[in-house]
């Protein structure tokens, strides 16, 4: 059986959809610390230093996109059953 | 588990009862099976509903290691630490990479292990037991971490009257019991009660430990700030180079863990996967963040503690809570219980990933091809006592820190990841690329480690084998010539 027909039932798939991993590039370059001058720590925010803030709002931001596109684009015929 | 947390007789008696309503949740799981294939032994017949899967995804993913090794390394390093909570999301994006298709293949075949979609794939003896030794032995280690830590918290709460080799023992026993009564069933079953125990236990330690000992998390960033500024400062471009490397070893090793990938066979659909899976996408921050703010209130608290005694840091916090009132002694009876709870649903889970292995992969191809589904998930009940006898005996006889042990373990087997992330989209991919690519990469991986530099400009041993495994899987494919029909 060639690959085409294997996944017929797969509807849709995220890891197809090019804008959904672009997202996620820009969005882990937030995350991701490094960009801050060494030794950066700058104001507390909700107790956190800036930086942290950042990334743990932008892991946030991570899990909300990625539940959304499991929604949106996880796609697959009778996937009730 | 650390000076001064000893529990009396009351609080050893609810932790008894916790325990032993482990096997009797496995005894029912026994009533409710529906036959004795190995698809309802080790996947719980495909039933797994939304509470369930969730947290069963959840207590297995967030181990022991979370609660212990995660404080510790934040009382070490600090807010650098934060990774721990980006590369733990990133294991839902490593999901997304592969789980539609195997999961629908999944579905078709019947497949009960991941050496099973690995067989079907690239039609390779070889390359089938070279990943199933690898994801054996990467599940050995992660079993092992959770064995030493569980004698640790016996002899901890007992004042050292239980010596920690008999903690190991009984709760190895306990754990297998259920397990063996009633396969995926009884283990998922039982995530569930330790799921809903580790949520009550990190939500209580996100109040109790920054709050009550720390005077809030302000209070205790300032302080941290002014005695030790590294640790809440921005880290240098190499230390961000190495959340990279996280992400790469955490997010692609995390999601191909046999143990993981058998609980998305399990589910009973794939909306239910789906849904599970985007609520896990979320939890990082209601639980690696919390260990992360332990370690951060114990650098505060618990100052100047050496390497091996900041792996015990949470245990002594509990122990600081525990001594002021009895509303947090009984609190921290709570977040033991967590952590029982973390240590055992990750050991049961990963000891039930390795028997069907040793089962399917193994014992089935090379020493019984013809037996029936009913001889197999008896070897498998009988594999998982070896299993465990075997890992209490080591367990009982060795040293190494929590977090070590997680790094070794991952360099091997993330050298599995590009039959899977590959694999299932490159059709021209072949066994023997795939092989050259999985043996290049352990050599890299290994080699580096072994000469002593488990890291280069940031990057893991492991993720440079992986990358350098992932070239070769590349460049073999782009050579191979594209069929003319």
């Amino acid at each position: 059986m060639d690959d085409s027909q294997k996944y017929l039932d797969l509807l849709s798939e995220p890891r197809k959809v090019g804008y959904v991993w672009w997202v996620y590039l820009l969005l882990y370059a937030v995350a991701i610390p490094w960009y801050w001058p060494e030794g950066y720590v700058g104001p507390l925010v909700l107790g956190f230093p800036l930086w942290v803030a950042v990334t743990l709002g932008t892991v946030f931001l991570l899990a909300s996109w990625t539940a959304w596109v499991i929604h949106r684009y996880w796609q697959q015929a009778g996937e009730d059953d | 588990m650390g000076e001064g947390l000893v529990f009396g007789p009351g609080a050893l008696m609810v932790v008894g009862l916790y325990l032993v309503s482990m096997i009797g949740v496995g005894w029912i799981a026994r009533k409710k099976r529906q036959s004795d294939s190995m698809a309802d032994f080790y996947l719980a017949g495909r039933s797994l509903g939304l509470a369930v899967l969730f947290l069963t995804l959840y207590a297995t993913q967030y181990s022991g290691n979370t609660l212990f090794g995660y404080t510790g390394k934040t009382y070490r390093i600090g807010f650098e630490w934060t990774a721990s909570v980006v590369f733990m999301f990133s294991v839902i994006v490593g999901y997304m990479l592969f789980a539609p298709r195997l999961v629908l293949l999944a579905r078709k075949e019947g497949f009960i292990t991941p050496g099973d979609y690995i067989r079907y794939r690239f039609a390779s003896p070889a390359l089938t037991l070279l990943s199933t030794v690898l994801m054996i032995y990467a599940l050995c280690n992660y079993t092992l971490a959770q064995l030493k830590a569980m004698g640790a918290a016996v002899e901890g709460i007992t004042d050292g009257a239980v010596p920690g080799a008999y903690g190991i023992i009984a709760l190895a026993v306990i754990m297998v019991i259920y397990e063996t009564l009633g396969g995926m069933r009884s283990v998922a079953w039982t995530d569930v009660i330790q799921g809903v125990v580790l949520l009550l236990g990190f939500a209580i330690l996100a109040f109790l430990i920054p709050i009550q000992l720390g005077g809030g998390l302000e209070n205790v960033v300032a302080k941290l700030g002014a005695m030790d500024p590294p640790k809440v400062q921005a880290p240098s471009f190499e230390g961000a180079t190495k959340w990279i490397s996280y992400v790469f070893l955490l997010g692609c090793g995390a999601a191909i863990y046999p143990q993981a990938i058998q609980r998305l066979y399990s589910s009973r659909s794939v909306k239910v996967l789906k849904r599970s899976l985007a609520i896990m996408a979320f939890m990082p921050l209601t639980t690696t963040l919390v260990a992360l703010i332990c370690g951060l209130t114990a650098a505060v608290v618990l100052p100047d503690l050496s390497k091996a005694e900041s792996d015990q840091v949470l245990a002594r916090l509990c122990a600081l809570v525990m001594s002021e009132s009895v509303l947090g002694y009984w609190l921290v009876v709570v977040v033991f219980a967590a952590a029982l709870a973390a240590l055992m649903s990750t050991a049961d889970s990963a000891l039930l990933s390795m028997s069907s292995m040793l089962t399917k992969d193994i014992y089935l191809p090379y020493f019984r091809p013809n037996a029936t589904e009913a001889e197999l998930t008896k070897f498998g009940k009988i594999s998982s006592w070896v299993i465990v006898v075997l890992l209490v005996l080591v367990a009982i006889g060795t040293e190494a820190t929590l977090v070590r042990l997680l790094e070794l373990k991952f360099e091997v087997l993330i050298q599995v990841v590009p039959c899977f992330f590959m694999g299932l989209y490159w059709k021209r991919l072949t066994a023997g690329t795939a092989l050259l690519g999985m043996l290049c990469g352990l050599a890299v991986a290994l080699g580096l480690t072994l000469a002593g530099n488990p890291l280069v400009w940031g990057f893991h041993a492991g993720v440079i084998g992986l990358f350098l495994n992932a070239a070769v899987c590349a460049v073999g494919t782009l050579l191979k010539p594209v069929p003319t029909d």
